[in-house]
């Protein structure tokens, strides 16, 4: 009976249990779902990290290349972020090139890369003007459940601060390159930006950290990025209105998960050293 | 639709503000909201941009300059045949969609005797099913099953001219003086259609071209610079003849 | 159709505004927005035709496409019509016309600060224009915070450059909530309060405006 209403009439079974202040996945309306984070996975890469929030999986990869700098910034690496969203993880994507919401979210993520300035650009310098660092991020999403942008930025994180880039020497008279594999330096992160999606259902409740049927029953969603106690990035893209209160309690709420955040991938890398 | 009641309101309206003290009728305590109004809750919401206008008793809508066509039942509409689909005609009105006119819809016409319509031609209809769920769909023919004027259009030559929806409203209504003035100079044949397309067919080309630029230029006239830009165009005309 | 003059940069107030409309002959409706020297120019065509893979059965479909002055459009032009779309479908009655689509294209001409805010503007003016029903208007407004913690409201570009965070708020014209709230850079909670007064109070003259012009369209028959 349960199952008959919750298909054919998704909102008014959703409204049952928000009336009540729950979620069908016995979930409270700002309980982020379990978070598992895995760092190291990729031994091929150079840094990489695999990101289960609930269901959502995305693990992220990163490859480091050397190549010629832009021209605008002769002293400054670049990080080309890339978020594929392929058949293999949801029904609703099909193969061909990247659709509107992976290139957005390639979007999104470079942004909050961009904008935190995570990452000191001259430190992936080796030589100005010729030969600097590019890291690839690729970020693929295994299992879609909702919630991408979070997962997405949350592997970013943790396999940027994985990553460890080999020791390059620059031979003066020759003229070349040589990079030695066997030392490696840790790539220095100098902020954490953690990221916080909550979902309008309704025109009026929030709910923080949607699942795949949340979302396609919002009729609004907002993403705050916080760096301890500095907001990085708000995204409300159109949606239902909300009152600056509301907003304030979305703020909140993402300062307390980036606190809890930073402590899991604390967590992490220490039992990986260990 | 109502007359324009002069120009009483000037004052703009824009989306999301509120009407008030609007009428009821005494008889059905109701009050008519024409198009550009809607009832939220209690209160009349404004929902395009434009002047409101008033019909006694309770009649409002708002006056909004367009240019694209919605479908409305009952309005007479010129449209351009552009396919041929089993017993159905695909018409072009300017609207989201292609309406479809039956074969049967025109004056005597029967399974056996089709009428003669081609890819491309203009016909005159009358909008029987129009609403924002389901294909619109004209008809030839009125309700007694003559033809009264509808059909296949502009046979023998002619202009056909879009204009925007408000200049349409604007010749259609009793006090406009444009089309009587100027055919009482220039003897034209027209028929307007509410979907914003106008077809002329005067004695010369040279006529008809000047009507179209006639009807084209009163949008922003009012009704004393339209009698005189008639005046000057019947001078003009004496001259030359 | 111009606003009072105000200078550029300054605290609280918005740039000198000018807008166009209907200049443009084959769209359902046009507007040129100046807001200072920034510059864009947006079509509207509405209700229309829909590809079928597009189609939704209850609302209409709302498409935007931005082109910048010059290049091919990249991943950063599909956001900023992600978020000219969204902001659009919610002030537009989505159920009047089923099954249709309503087609907007963003045309950039000059960037000098506030592009954003400029962009969705002109949006609403073109929409207005066209005569689309809505369900309020919505105006925007930019503002950045500089690196002595001021916060300016319409910013020029230079100011923008300049400064450690752009923020760009939009508002309803129903009750100023925001709907649409876009930042870059760091920022803390008590700046971000203060920015959304700022700005909240600076979109009452953009509904201004707007009324100015359509009463001036108006005024013409």
């Amino acid at each position: 009976m349960a199952a008959d209403v919750k298909t054919a009439q998704p909102l008014q079974y959703y409204r049952k249990f928000i009336e009540k202040d729950v979620r069908p996945d016995e979930r409270t309306l700002e309980e982020f779902r379990p978070t598992v984070l895995n760092i190291g996975c990729v031994t091929t890469a150079e840094g990489s990290a695999l990101v289960k929030l609930g269901n959502t999986t995305v693990m992220c990869g990163i490859k480091a290349e050397i190549a010629s700098p832009k021209t605008e910034e002769p002293k400054k690496g670049y990080i080309v972020p890339n978020v594929e969203l392929g058949p293999l993880c949801s029904i609703l994507f099909r193969p061909g090139p990247p659709g509107d919401q992976a290139q957005r979210l390639s979007q999104f993520t470079n942004d909050v890369i961009t904008h935190s300035c995570c990452i000191n650009k001259e430190d992936l310098c080796i030589v100005p003007g010729k030969y600097v660092w590019v890291l690839y991020c690729d970020m693929v999403c295994l299992n879609y459940d909702g919630n991408i942008s979070d997962a997405c930025v949350l592997a970013l994180l943790a396999a940027l601060k994985n990553t460890s880039l080999p020791k390059v020497v620059w031979d003066e008279d020759t003229e070349t390159i040589e990079t030695d594999h066997n030392t490696t330096t840790q790539l220095n992160i100098i902020c954490e930006p953690v990221s916080s999606t909550f979902s309008i259902f309704d025109n009026e409740v929030l709910l923080v950290d949607p699942t795949v049927e949340e979302e396609s029953l919002s009729t609004g969603e907002v993403t705050i990025v916080t760096i301890d106690d500095k907001i990085c990035m708000i995204r409300k893209p159109g949606g239902s209105p909300l009152t600056p209160q509301q907003l304030d309690l979305c703020i909140n709420r993402s300062f307390i998960r980036s606190q809890e955040v930073i402590r899991l991938i604390q967590e992490t890398l220490n039992s990986v050293d260990r | 639709m109502a007359d324009h009641v002069g120009d009483a309101s000037k004052i703009v309206y824009m989306p999301g503000d509120f009407v008030e003290n609007v009428k009821v009728s005494e008889k059905t305590s109701k009050a008519i909201l024409g198009p550009g109004l809607k009832q939220d809750g209690d209160t009349v919401m404004v929902t395009k941009p434009g002047l409101l206008r008033h019909k006694e008793p309770n009649i409002y809508w708002i006056d909004c300059h367009s240019r694209r066509y919605v479908p409305v039942r009952g309005e007479s509409v010129i449209g351009i045949v552009c396919a041929k689909a089993g017993d159905v005609f695909r018409v072009d009105i300017g609207g989201s969609e292609q309406a479809s006119l039956s074969y049967l819809s025109f004056e005597s016409a029967t399974k056996r005797n089709r009428p003669d319509v081609k890819v491309g031609d203009i016909v005159y209809a009358k909008l029987l099913v129009a609403n924002k769920d389901m294909e619109p769909e004209l008809v030839c023919i009125d309700s007694t099953g003559r033809s009264s004027g509808m059909g296949v259009i502009g046979r023998n030559g002619g202009f056909l001219y879009k204009c925007s929806l408000n200049l349409i409203r604007k010749i259609l209504s009793t006090n406009c003086p444009l089309l009587s003035r100027l055919g009482k100079q220039i003897p034209f044949e027209t028929t307007v259609g509410m979907n914003g397309l106008i077809y002329v067919r005067a004695r010369t080309t040279v006529q008809t071209i000047t009507i179209i630029n006639a009807i084209a230029a009163s949008e922003y006239m009012d009704n004393d610079q339209i009698i005189s830009m008639c005046k000057k165009l019947a001078d003009t005309f004496t001259m030359v003849q | 159709m111009k606003m009072s003059e105000q200078k550029s940069g300054s605290q609280n107030v918005l740039r000198l505004m000018v807008c166009e409309m209907a200049h443009l002959s084959r769209p359902d409706g046009s507007a040129t927005t100046f807001q200072g020297d920034t510059c864009v120019m947006t079509s509207v065509y509405g209700p229309t035709e829909v590809r079928m893979a597009k189609e939704q059965i209850d609302r209409t479909t709302v498409e935007v496409v931005y082109k910048p002055k010059s290049g091919l459009p990249s991943c950063a032009e599909k956001s900023l019509e992600n978020i000219i779309c969204n902001t659009c479908e919610n002030i537009l009655l989505g159920n009047a016309h089923p099954r249709s689509a309503i087609n907007i294209t963003v045309q950039e001409v000059q960037d000098s600060g506030s592009f954003t805010a400029c962009c969705i503007n002109c949006c609403c003016l073109a929409l207005l224009d066209a005569g689309i029903g809505m369900k309020c208007t919505m105006a925007a407004v930019n503002c950045c915070i500089d690196n002595e913690e001021n916060i300016i409201v319409d910013p020029t570009r230079k100011e923008e450059e300049q400064s450690q965070a752009v923020l760009t708020f939009a508002f309803d014209s129903k009750d100023k909530n925001i709907i649409t709230v876009i930042t870059k850079g760091k920022y803390s909670q008590q700046q971000f309060q203060k920015c959304l007064v700022l700005c909240r109070d600076a979109s009452d003259s953009v509904f201004k405006f707007y009324r100015e012009t359509m009463e001036k369209k108006l005024s013409k028959t």
